[in-house]
């Protein structure tokens, strides 16, 4: 079963990255999402989840018998919800730039970046 | 060829009181050689909670060293204060010469690797300042930025080196290394190690292919050209090469590199002295020759090398300093370095041809001259040795040059028909006299009472071949084959001398060598690098976010096979743990199938909503994953987190323009990209799963969680208080994505208010 989840991960990381390449913003978001999420799943596997009992120390008891693996569970959920945040932001960012470009083309947003044929950026120097 | 300065008549501030402070070290330094026995230690703590102790340690060696940098250095102050008596600017000069000497007295005294390389690279940057002095001066730059590349690129190599030696040896003090010795001799990365050390002392000490920075550096003003570049600074990497001589002496790289590279400058430098006509610059080949001769004798493995190297380091050091200031008296008096241009200066200059003629016998190793005993150890050791004939025959080569080069210096400018020079000559104060003539006089008496010079000479030969006797070295003037030889030198010296002009006729003709000679090298290097820069700029940053994704990506998967298959670790996969079915396999099941048709539809859709969506069951996926394998607070975030997104996007979905279908993803060059991240998240999951899994953490969690933190759920009580400052960044960087995105949505507020006003 472990390697059923370990095809779906490669496979989920496969179209993430064909998304991100689309050049088109709503799926370069999405993309990077869907990368975020497999990177979650990733550290939680490395965890070896097999076990159902959550890691909660039951009342009376002073340790954990055999229970899930506690460190890559705190560390998903932060992941989770700063990966919500960064979401959420980049959503209202691309809603925006559609406002400016209606094209929704990611290599079209450069207008801070100069051309490769601009004069000033590389020091091109004679001998 | 103009004067280093002008006749200015303005007098600028006499610095004569700064020779004092070499003089007391000086003075100092033959006191305590005289009351304490060698070698002298002194450890200080610098960082003693990194085992760091800052080590000096000064044996015959560094001793001598430290005779010719505190003498020399005295006497080139006292010369300095009367060649820049006309110059406003000289307190720079002497503060800049100060701090050099400070830098050469920690280089050879440091036993510390670190203290060592910190000096070392002081007197390089001490030694740019110097060479960059007549900043004014383009030429002077140029000389003064090739010095510095050269000396420094050569000292990270030796930075390198130095480290790679200490971890082999397992100290990192040069006494320490060299008592370690012959023990090191098998570790596979000494060969590296030695390999960058000798580039760092072949820099410093201008060995071919690097020596060019040499001569150019005679752009700085005459006392630094005799100070820095013909008796200290250039001695350098002879003297780390002699002080590790020791422990390698009988490696073949070692001694094949220094024989091979000291031979190959001598005889190169040799040559192309014969192409220069500036006084200046015909002196500074000869000095590269001498730097190559001793490069070559520490190689030699025979016990009389160690005496050859600390003679002739002593021998060149007196006798080329005067010469450097011979032409600097000439040039001060005429204005000009160019030796056709120089004739008969021996009545208007009498105490500079004197000094220059006394100079010029010890430099050509004629009898009576320091220079001869130091021939003589030189040719002891290399019989010794066994040298190959090649060897022998450039050794005649070079002395013959140098036996011309005195000529030329002590014989040719001064004596011949009086010519008139142009402008005014005169004789130079007795501050730029009395210098080089108490040098050559010293040397002299060096010559007549060998009782003087021989300790200090023997101590030092001592610590280069610590197998060298008192008694073998006090019996090692022979003279006998010597004289033989000289004969021999002086004989192709004095043709040389004579057709000095028409081989200059001739090598000047030779244009190959400024076009592909090292020196082309570096200028093309020096204008390869920015251009090459500027092309990769070019193409790399084209400001387009999908090649800087691409680049990326590849860069990373690329690095990662690397990684792969440098470790050569052997996967090691699980299969029955990978196969094994969990306690509640259907959930898995589940889970994998969301995740699958999320990844897959996110592909495939065309619509806006129906991605986002599509991407919203990964998250469905890995909740239900969550929740079957005992970590039911991620299910629940992420529940609600995919919730919430289903809000959010249809609440921004709106502003994005209407249902436009959108194009299919990417070119072939994508395709492989994403196939290869693909297959290497899988070979890198089947890899973990494989891996032992290491509890420690978790257990010690699970173990303190309820008596420190008073938390029954561990998960929760790592958040809020084993790791609260990573939860303390995590809610942060939800508030700055708030306060990021209010601006931005007050921006789509207002086109909302605007599309729905029209």
């Amino acid at each position: 079963m472990m390697l059923m989840l370990i095809l779906s991960l490669s496979v989920l990381v496969a179209a993430s990255v064909l998304l991100i390449l689309s050049r088109d913003t709503l799926r370069l978001v999405v993309g990077l999402a869907m990368l975020g999420g497999a990177a979650n799943l990733m550290v939680f596997l490395a965890g070896r989840p097999g076990s159902v009992l959550p890691p909660i120390i039951a009342a009376g008891a002073e340790t954990l018998p055999a229970a899930a693996n506690p460190l890559p569970q705190a560390l998903v959920l932060t992941a989770i919800v700063i990966g919500f945040a960064l979401l959420c932001f980049a959503l209202v960012l691309i809603a925006n730039l559609a406002r400016q470009d209606a094209r929704q083309d990611s290599d079209a947003l450069r207008a801070n970046e100069p051309v490769a044929t601009d004069p000033i950026k590389p020091p091109v120097m004679e001998p | 060829m103009t004067a280093d300065h002008p006749h200015a008549h303005a007098e600028g501030p006499n610095y004569l009181w700064a020779a004092l402070l070499p003089l007391t070290a000086f003075l100092a330094l033959v006191w305590g050689i005289n009351q304490h026995a060698l070698p002298w230690h002194l450890t200080l703590d610098w960082a003693p909670s990194l085992g760091l102790a800052a080590t000096f340690r000064v044996d015959g060696l560094a001793a001598q060293m430290l005779a010719l940098i505190t003498g020399i250095g005295a006497l080139v102050f006292i010369y300095a204060s009367g060649y820049l008596a006309h110059e406003p600017r000289s307190g720079r000069l002497f503060g800049m010469l100060l701090l050099f000497m400070l830098a050469m007295i920690g280089a050879v005294t440091a036993d510390n690797l670190i203290l060592l390389f910190l000096f070392w690279e002081l007197t390089s940057l001490t030694s740019f300042l110097l060479v960059g002095w007549k900043h004014e001066d383009a030429q002077a730059r140029a000389a003064a930025r090739q010095a510095l590349l050269i000396t420094l690129g050569g000292g990270l190599a030796l930075l390198g080196g130095l480290i790679l030696l200490a971890q082999i040896a397992g100290v990192w003090t040069l006494s320490g290394i060299v008592a370690a010795g012959p023990s090191l001799h098998a570790d596979p990365r000494l060969s590296a190690a030695l390999v960058l050390i000798m580039l760092g002392a072949f820099t410093k000490s201008a060995q071919f292919p690097f020596h060019f920075w040499l001569p150019n550096a005679m752009s700085a003003p005459t006392p630094v050209s005799a100070y820095l570049h013909s008796a200290t600074l250039v001695k350098l990497g002879v003297y780390l090469l002699a002080r590790l001589d020791p422990a390698f002496n009988d490696l073949p790289l070692w001694e094949f590199s220094l024989v091979g590279i000291g031979t190959l400058t001598a005889v190169w430098a040799a040559v192309l002295a014969l192409r220069e006509r500036d006084l200046k610059r015909i002196l500074a080949f000869t000095t590269l020759s001498a730097l190559g001769t001793l490069v070559l004798l520490v190689g030699l493995p025979s016990p009389g090398a160690g005496l050859a190297v600390a003679a002739f380091m002593f021998a060149h050091a007196m006798y080329k300093a005067p010469l450097f200031m011979v032409a600097g008296n000439i040039d001060h008096a005429t204005g000009t370095r160019n030796i056709d241009r120089l004739m008969g200066l021996r009545r208007l200059m009498p105490w500079t041809a004197a000094v220059a003629v006394l100079a010029g016998l010890s430099m050509a190793g004629l009898p009576m001259s320091f220079g001869f005993v130091a021939k003589d150890v030189i040719a002891s050791a290399k019989a010794e040795s066994e040298v190959l004939a090649l060897i022998s025959y450039a050794t005649v080569l070079v002395n013959a040059t140098a036996v011309a080069v005195a000529g030329v210096a002590a014989v040719r400018v001064f004596w011949g028909p009086p010519e008139a020079p142009p402008g005014h000559v005169h004789e130079v104060p007795w501050s730029m006299r009395l210098p080089p003539l108490l040098l050559v006089l010293v040397a002299l008496e060096f010559e007549f009472l060998p009782n003087l010079a021989d300790p200090l000479l023997v101590a030092a030969a001592q610590s280069i071949s610590p197998g060298l006797g008192a008694m073998q070295a006090a019996t090692t003037y022979s003279f006998e084959g010597t004289l033989t030889a000289l004969e021999i030198t002086l004989g192709i010296g004095l043709l040389l001398f004579l057709a000095w002009d028409r081989l200059h006729a001739l090598l000047h003709r030779v244009h190959w060598l400024d076009r592909f000679g090292p020196a082309a090298g570096y200028e093309y290097l020096l204008h390869a690098i920015p251009r090459l820069a500027a092309w990769q700029t070019r193409h790399l940053q084209t400001g387009r976010l999908s090649h800087y994704l691409r680049q990326t990506l590849a860069a990373l998967l690329l690095m990662g096979a690397g990684l792969a298959v440098l470790s050569s670790a052997t996967p090691r996969f699980d299969w029955p743990a990978l196969l094994a079915w969990p306690p509640i396999a259907w959930a898995w099941a589940l889970a994998c199938l969301l995740i699958l048709t999320g990844a897959v539809s996110a592909l495939f859709l065309r619509q806006r909503i129906a991605v986002l969506m599509a991407s919203g069951l990964i998250g469905y996926g890995s909740a239900v994953l969550f929740l079957f394998t005992g970590a039911p607070d991620l299910a629940f975030t992420q529940f609600a987190v995919e919730t919430v997104l289903v809000v959010i996007a249809a609440s921004v979905l709106p502003y994005l323009p209407a249902a436009k279908a959108l194009p299919r993803p990417g070119k072939s060059l994508d395709y492989i990209l994403a196939v290869a991240a693909g297959v290497a998240t899988f070979m890198l999951l089947l890899h973990l799963a494989g891996m032992p899994e290491n509890t420690e953490l978790a257990a010690w969690f699970a173990a303190h969680s309820l008596p420190e933190a008073h938390g029954r759920n561990v998960v929760n009580v790592i958040i809020v208080d084993f790791r609260a400052f990573d939860t303390l960044g995590e809610i942060a960087v939800l508030a700055f994505s708030l306060l990021a995105a209010l601006p931005l949505l007050a921006g789509l507020r207002r086109q909302r208010a605007m599309s729905s006003g029209s």
